[in-house]
């Protein structure tokens, strides 16, 4: 089992992607989930704090750290299943803190390593808290920041027979009707 | 809330905390007076844990506090007494009657037990979804990109959140995009691909222990040196 953070990293260090850092130059800040730090630390002994600022810092150099942060920080209000739960209110409440700890920054960009917190963040606090800030997840930011090469010819056609065997196996139809025409 | 008297009996410790909890408590209020829902419905973290202690455990249960914390743990961070107080909310979110669960953990629990997802997705619609979205990447600038399905042997197997295939399915290509670029060797599952586990929110460990049970086996029947589960 690896976590989301190695693989990003190691596809970065090892040079199996190459990720642009002049494409988000803004000033950026990083929100820690509480599932991949404190409770990560509480119930692993082991907190991804670093490898995300790490991965971040590779596309966005221009960089701010929150206060409080890491073991300390505080949840965006949607974590423990709050984000589907009936209790929104309470839920928009509870995301003040954070909502005042973006702003304090100054940042305009907001990045996010977990599903729930990046929902609260960008489709609650931004609005209710008129932030002003982009939020990404932390695979979208690298997503977006990659020098991508296209497959070879080769690679290319390897992929058409795997993905064509597939298709026929599950008896999966794609419609390529805009390419006949 | 209820505010008949005290019960300390055994029959009414539904939470089972320790009676040395009651000492071992400082109430000195570090754990509420750093908490953001402090105060909802007149409770906080410091007031929880005395109801457990004093043997008010099935108003705690009833209380909507254990839901609107969000288990967050920076309480029980800072306790100097070191009280597992995540623990014992999760507790409290166990011992509810599983149809007064707040919708709609528990009916998503239910729903990945009976159909592989939390959402329901058919196997079909996922499969043909995949297929749409692999067919725009390839026309986007990523040629010869598919999704790998029950691909044996595969180095990485993915987890899927079930809220993109349902809901917002263009970002399911941010992932795609970083294993194109980086060659990797990954496989989804064409059923089971559920990554998102609310018994862990519901208190449900039998459930949590199915899903965790069902990828299992997917590494092993498909024999994947590697998880990846992006939540």
């Amino acid at each position: 089992m690896v976590s989301i953070f190695d693989v990003m990293m190691s596809y970065i260090k090892e040079g199996r992607i190459k990720v642009d850092n002049t494409k988000h130059t803004h000033l950026t800040t990083y929100h820690d989930p509480c599932n991949y730090g404190r409770k990560s630390q509480n119930t692993f002994g082991q907190a991804y704090f670093e490898e995300p600022r790490w991965v971040t810092q590779q596309c966005c150099p221009n960089f701010v750290e929150m206060y409080p942060d890491r073991m300390n920080n505080y949840c965006c209000g949607a974590g423990g299943g709050a984000w589907a739960m009936p209790y929104k209110k309470e839920r928009i409440w509870y995301g003040r803190f954070k909502a005042q700890q973006i702003k304090d920054t100054g940042a305009k960009l907001v990045v996010a390593p977990c599903h729930n917190c990046r929902d609260q963040l960008m489709k609650s606090l931004v609005k209710e808290y008129d932030l002003g800030v982009e939020i990404m997840y932390l695979w979208e930011l690298v997503s977006e920041s990659l020098i991508v090469e296209p497959w070879s010819d080769e690679e290319v056609a390897a992929g058409h027979a795997e993905r064509d065997a597939q298709y026929e196996r599950d008896g999966v139809v794609v419609d390529e009707e805009e390419e006949e025409e | 809330m209820s505010t008949g008297p005290i019960k300390p009996s055994r029959e009414h410790r539904l939470l089972g905390v320790a009676p040395d909890w009651a000492d071992t408590c400082l109430t000195c209020g570090t754990c509420a007076g750093g908490c953001p829902v402090t105060g909802v419905d007149g409770l906080d973290v410091r007031k929880a844990v005395r109801m457990a202690v004093l043997g008010l455990d099935q108003e705690l249960i009833d209380s909507r506090f254990p839901w609107v914390c969000t288990l967050c743990a920076r309480c029980e961070n800072a306790c100097p007494m070191g009280i597992k107080l995540t623990k014992l909310l999760r507790k409290a979110r166990g011992l509810r009657e599983r149809a007064k669960v707040p919708d709609p953990i528990h009916r998503g629990v239910v729903m990945n037990l009976e159909r592989g997802n939390n959402l329901g997705i058919p196997k079909d619609d996922f499969l043909f979804l995949l297929g749409d979205l692999a067919k725009e990447m390839e026309d986007d600038g990523f040629p010869g990109f598919y999704v790998p399905v029950d691909k044996k042997g595969a180095n990485m197997l993915v987890t899927i959140n079930s809220k993109e295939p349902f809901g917002e399915p263009d970002d399911m290509k941010f992932w795609w995009k970083i294993f194109y670029a980086a060659k990797e060797d990954w496989t989804t599952t064409s059923t089971e691909w559920e990554g998102v586990n609310w018994g862990l929110f519901s208190g449900d460990d039998e459930s949590m222990k199915t899903q965790v049970g069902r990828i299992v086996k997917h590494l092993e029947e498909l024999e994947c040196k590697t998880l990846l589960l992006p939540e």
